[in-house]
């Protein structure tokens, strides 16, 4: 014992180092950034670096369960990753206390303390993501990085041009891996060098999808559970700005349709495909007998004008959660069934996410629309598939008053991770919630970074935050192989 | 060896018996002393107003996350130094004196390293004159589509390489006569002695610098004074915007007349003098990101989208900007602005804690600091609540209105709200010549005498409506001035072109001459095509 708190003790680069002899109790608590008062942490997670936000004060120390840390003026805490460890270890399942102490003019305070909830059940330890500006149409420098969720580590899955070359910028967008592993994945390119990387183990190719039946390539898409088929749903995307609205923009479909793209054959074929419906964000269930997807009718016109049509509708246009039974032996879909009709309520379903074990869907909800990411009204809310008597609840504790919106499960199914513009309005931002065994979501803590001010200073978003148990074994240079200097396969058309 | 022996081999040539030529005029410290207070004078007077906007297009701190862009780029760490270096152009005068000290330093020691004879002693200068030319040459796109890091970049290369070259020089090579003497130790330059040498330099450094600097006024003539408006502009100068403006009448770049409709409705005087500049709108010689020509034409759209109370177009653009160019002052100033008016206290925060990385943007975060969770005190600022006072009434989407939106918006929108606002639309559909529209804004002024240009819409419009003069009767006194313009204007009615040249400085800031004469449209700028490099779907 005596070792372990020796080496919890000694734990932190900060200074000081040591807990103040004499201090007095003080009522305010203590701002810190990110806040992760009261929330729920897997027991893998890398350190809670936060800052402590307090201008009368020139030092701080934080007691996390015995182990001290230490910040000058900044208020920033370094927390050792070993010692660490060490405490999540040793408190999996129970809780942690953290006590602040602050060096005020008139000598140290201990604010009010709060608590960490430690989780019995791990995360998977990799989530990828897309860093690109809050843009609205440009792009520049952009890409897809995997972060290590035991520790701060970073690696680039792809960057595109660091430079602006004529011919030579492209976007990357849109990477889902199957069930939860690297084994299979895909990420598209737009612009130059267009197409989609499919990758098979240690095997990556581009394809290209494309046929005039088909509104434009692959957009939204998820893995089968288990089959080399990728549902992607085909969109026709157009956005706006409000000049005097709550909202700053709207991001909407002219025209969407559903493909199913089998990567083994390099076939596309349509699974929906309607003129008067918009059919988006499929979706497979854990066993993959259904898909799952967002269906919004196209309401009547209120303006003559062909090319505004959807845009003056763009508050009246409400997406329902369908699925659909899908034959793994055929290939084959049947009849689609409606499984949350939010626009009976003036709702909309954007995103919805089935959990591994198969028993809850998952998905944002606002007021109109789809593209959830720009709503402040989206919230997370979650359906029982198993038990039909429950209706469709949001999760309260880990929305929040702006967007909450893109999300991914845990191979567990007791974390989630998803989309948040919670800290500033603007910038989306990964965060991170426990899912219990009774279906409730708990306080969602923003993703750790070794400075905690990282996500202040940044002027980028995080983008469809994807969860796996593993690495991607693929780099730059070799996606950079693959997506410059190889043609990409013209995926065949099936009727 | 005696001191009297090391005073013998050390002799200064200007004293030497039959030399009448001072030391410091004959040591190369003279040339190089008139260099340096020209070079001063050249980079923080003449450049000054361009380098200062330059740093305000520019942005350095040392915090990683921010400048994680800039060191991915190729070279991305020497534009990283040349960005700290522009930093002191936040006070031109200091920003001038470093670009002095750099050039001065590399062309005394260039000439160092030469052991150049008076004769030759110009060429120590030619890199410094190379940098300047370069720099008239590039003009906008030293900072726009470009980056601000690379323009004191060669200054420092010339002045280190110099530097390291002089070291080596002096370690190496053995005693040399002293430089700009004959044998007879009279310092002579093609036959003549010192006062034609003297002469000449003299001339040829005032040369080094007239030439550049009338290089860019005949390349770039719209450069200084649309960077002096900007920098009146970042003062809250109105009044002085204008006079630069007026000042340079004769130049017309859509980029001058929207900071010039900026000053003009900040002082109330839009409907009185827009017209007083030429539109004839010339193309600006700028680049893109490749390198090939671009008419910069968004150059000053969050400027004037945010003044006329559009903060959404503005915030629009300032976002394209930050994605496409990476921060910069001008950018993230905007942006904060932009999320105090919103009520974005977080976001505003984020701006501001950005901004006070930057090592001399103290005074502005100090300034909306305070404004952070304080509506009020934005309606307290002149600017921030001349902007809010602006906003669209009512909920409009931007895709409804023609670009750039602070004029689309204002010619287009039929409920514009406060009286101001009304009178930016008449004045929008006057530029616009969309007369139908103007008619209806104008007529908040029925029974009153408009303002000038308003007055002077109305009357060409009464042969048409007879009954405008009846509405404002106080038209009938510009019916005469209109029906002369008319008279001398119909000779050039088959011919724009040629009447808005001929009659230009006649009816300089008459409407009639605008609307008929003014504005016109060139072949390429109907062939504009948007450049959609960088386009893609949404983030």
């Amino acid at each position: 014992m005596l070792v372990v708190a020796g080496v919890l003790m000694s734990a932190c680069s900060g200074r000081p180092s040591s807990l103040p002899s004499t201090f007095t109790e003080v009522a305010d608590s203590a701002r810190i950034y990110p806040d992760y008062r009261d929330v729920t942490i897997p027991p893998n997670i890398a350190p809670l670096n936060f800052m402590v936000l307090d201008d009368a004060a020139d030092a701080f120390v934080a007691d996390l369960g015995g182990l001290v840390c230490g910040a000058g003026s900044d208020g920033k805490m370094d927390i050792d990753t070993a010692a660490w460890r060490s405490l999540l270890t040793a408190q999996r399942g129970k809780d942690i206390e953290v006590h602040i102490y602050a060096r005020r003019p008139q000598g140290w305070v201990r604010q009010p303390g709060f608590t960490l909830h430690v989780a019995e059940e791990d995360i998977d330890p990799y989530v990828t993501y897309r860093l690109i500006e809050p843009g609205y149409e440009l792009y520049y420098q952009l890409g897809i990085y995997q972060r290590n969720l035991t520790n701060f580590d970073v690696t680039t899955i792809y960057e595109n041009d660091r430079d602006k070359r004529q011919g030579e910028s492209h976007c990357i967008n849109c990477h889902n891996f199957q069930n939860n592993g690297t084994e299979r994945m895909y990420l598209h390119v737009r612009e130059n060098h267009r197409g989609t990387v499919v990758t098979h183990g240690q095997e990556a190719h581009k394809i290209l999808i494309k046929h005039d039946s088909i509104i434009a390539s692959g957009a939204y898409g998820n893995w089968h559970p288990f089959l080399p088929l990728v549902a992607f749903s085909t969109n026709k995307t157009e956005q706006f700005f409000h000049f005097k609205y709550h909202e700053k923009i709207e991001v909407f479909d002219q025209r969407s349709d559903l493909l199913l793209y089998d990567a083994e054959h390099n076939e596309v074929r349509h699974i929906i495909r309607t003129p008067d419906h918009f059919e988006t964000f499929p979706c497979w269930s854990a066993d993959g007998t259904r898909l799952y997807y967002c269906d919004a009718k196209m309401p009547p016109a209120k303006v003559s004008r062909a090319d505004l049509a959807v845009i003056a509708s763009y508050d009246s246009l409400f997406y329902d959660l369908y699925s659909v039974p899908f034959d793994t032996a055929t290939y084959t879909f049947g009849e689609p069934r409606l499984e949350v009709e939010a626009s009976a309520q003036g709702m909309s379903c954007s995103v919805p996410r089935v959990s591994p074990d198969g028993r809850y869907l998952l998905y944002a909800l606002a007021l109109y629309g789809q593209f959830h990411l720009y709503h402040h009204s989206a919230d997370l809310w979650v359906k029982d598939l198993q038990d039909s008597t429950v209706t469709a609840y949001p999760l309260t504790a880990s929305n929040s008053p702006d967007a909450d919106s893109y999300h991914s499960w845990s191979s567990n199914s007791r974390w989630f991770v998803f989309s948040s513009r919670r800290d500033d309005g603007d910038y989306t931002r990964t965060y991170i919630a426990y899912f219990d065994r009774q279906g409730q979501g708990h306080r969602a803590f923003l993703l750790p970074q070794r400075d905690p001010e990282y996500n202040l200073m940044l002027l980028k978003s995080f983008n469809v935050p994807e969860l796996t148990r593993t690495p991607v074994p693929f780099g730059q240079l070799e996606m950079e192989h693959v997506i410059k200097h190889t043609e990409a396969e013209l995926a065949t058309y099936k009727e | 060896m005696s001191k009297q022996n090391r005073h013998q081999n050390h002799v200064i040539p200007g004293n030497q018996p039959g030399s009448h030529i001072p030391y410091f005029i004959v040591h190369n410290s003279y040339l190089i002393t008139i260099f340096f207070l020209l070079s001063w004078a050249w980079a923080s007077w003449w450049m000054g107003d361009v380098l200062r906007i330059a740093y305000e297009r520019s942005f350095f701190a040392t915090d990683v996350t921010l400048m994680h862009g800039l060191w991915q780029q190729s070279f991305g760490w020497l534009w990283f130094v040349g960005r700290a270096l522009l930093t002191l152009y936040r006070w031109p005068l200091l920003g001038g004196l470093l670009v002095a000290v750099l050039l001065a330093a590399g062309a005394g020691l260039l000439g160092y390293c030469l052991r150049l004879s008076w004769r030759w002693r110009w060429v120590q200068f030619l890199p410094a004159a190379a940098w300047m030319f370069w720099t008239a040459h590039e003009g906008i796109s030293l900072y726009y589509m470009h980056d601000a890091g690379r323009i004191l970049i060669a200054p420092l290369l010339i002045a280190v390489i110099s530097g390291l070259w002089a070291v080596v020089a002096k370690l190496t090579r053995r005693p040399a006569p002293a430089p700009g003497n004959s044998a007879s130790g009279k310092v002579e330059w093609g036959g003549r002695r010192f006062p034609f040498a003297l002469l000449f330099y003299s001339l040829f450094l005032l040369l080094l610098f007239i030439a550049p600097s009338l290089y860019l006024t005949h390349r770039h003539p719209y450069l200084r004074p649309l960077t002096r408006m900007e920098v009146q502009l970042l003062h809250h100068d109105y009044e002085g915007m204008s006079r630069t403006a007026h000042a340079h009448a004769e130049l017309s770049y859509r980029q001058m007349a929207g900071f010039y409709a900026i000053a003009l409705a900040r002082t109330g005087h839009l409907a009185d003098q827009l017209f007083d500049i030429k539109f004839d709108f010339e193309d600006i010689k700028g680049k893109s990101y490749f390198g090939t020509p671009n008419r910069c034409l968004d150059y000053h759209v969050v400027d004037c989208n945010y003044h006329a109370g559009l903060v959404r177009s503005a915030l629009h653009y300032a976002i394209l900007n930050l994605t496409s160019d990476g921060p910069s002052l001008h950018t993230l100033k905007y942006l904060t602005k932009i999320a105090l008016i919103e009520g974005d206290w977080e976001l505003a925060r984020k701006y501001l804690r950005i901004l006070g990385k930057a090592p001399f943007e103290g005074d502005f975060v100090r300034k909306y600091q305070p404004m952070v969770g304080h509506s009020e005190l934005l309606k307290a600022d002149a600017e921030l609540s001349a902007v809010i006072s602006s906003m669209p009434p009512v909920h409009v989407l931007e895709n409804m209105y023609p670009k750039p939106c602070f004029l689309g918006y204002y010619a287009g929108q039929r409920f514009l709200g406060s009286k101001e606002s009304q009178t930016w639309g008449a004045v929008a559909c006057l530029y616009s010549k969309r007369m139908n529209d103007f008619l209806r804004f104008a007529q908040q002024y029925a029974g009153t005498m408009p303002p000038r240009s308003i007055a002077e819409g109305l009357v060409t419009q009464v042969s048409k409506y007879p009954e405008l003069l009846k509405m404002f009767p106080q038209l009938n006194m510009e019916v005469n001035r209109y029906s002369l313009f008319l008279q001398e204007a119909e000779a050039y009615m088959q011919d724009p072109k040629g009447g808005s040249q001929a009659l230009f400085q006649k009816y300089q800031g008459y409407y009639p001459y605008y609307y008929f004469f003014g504005n016109l449209p060139s072949k390429e700028q109907q062939e504009e095509q948007v450049q959609q490099e960088f386009n893609a779907g949404v983030n």
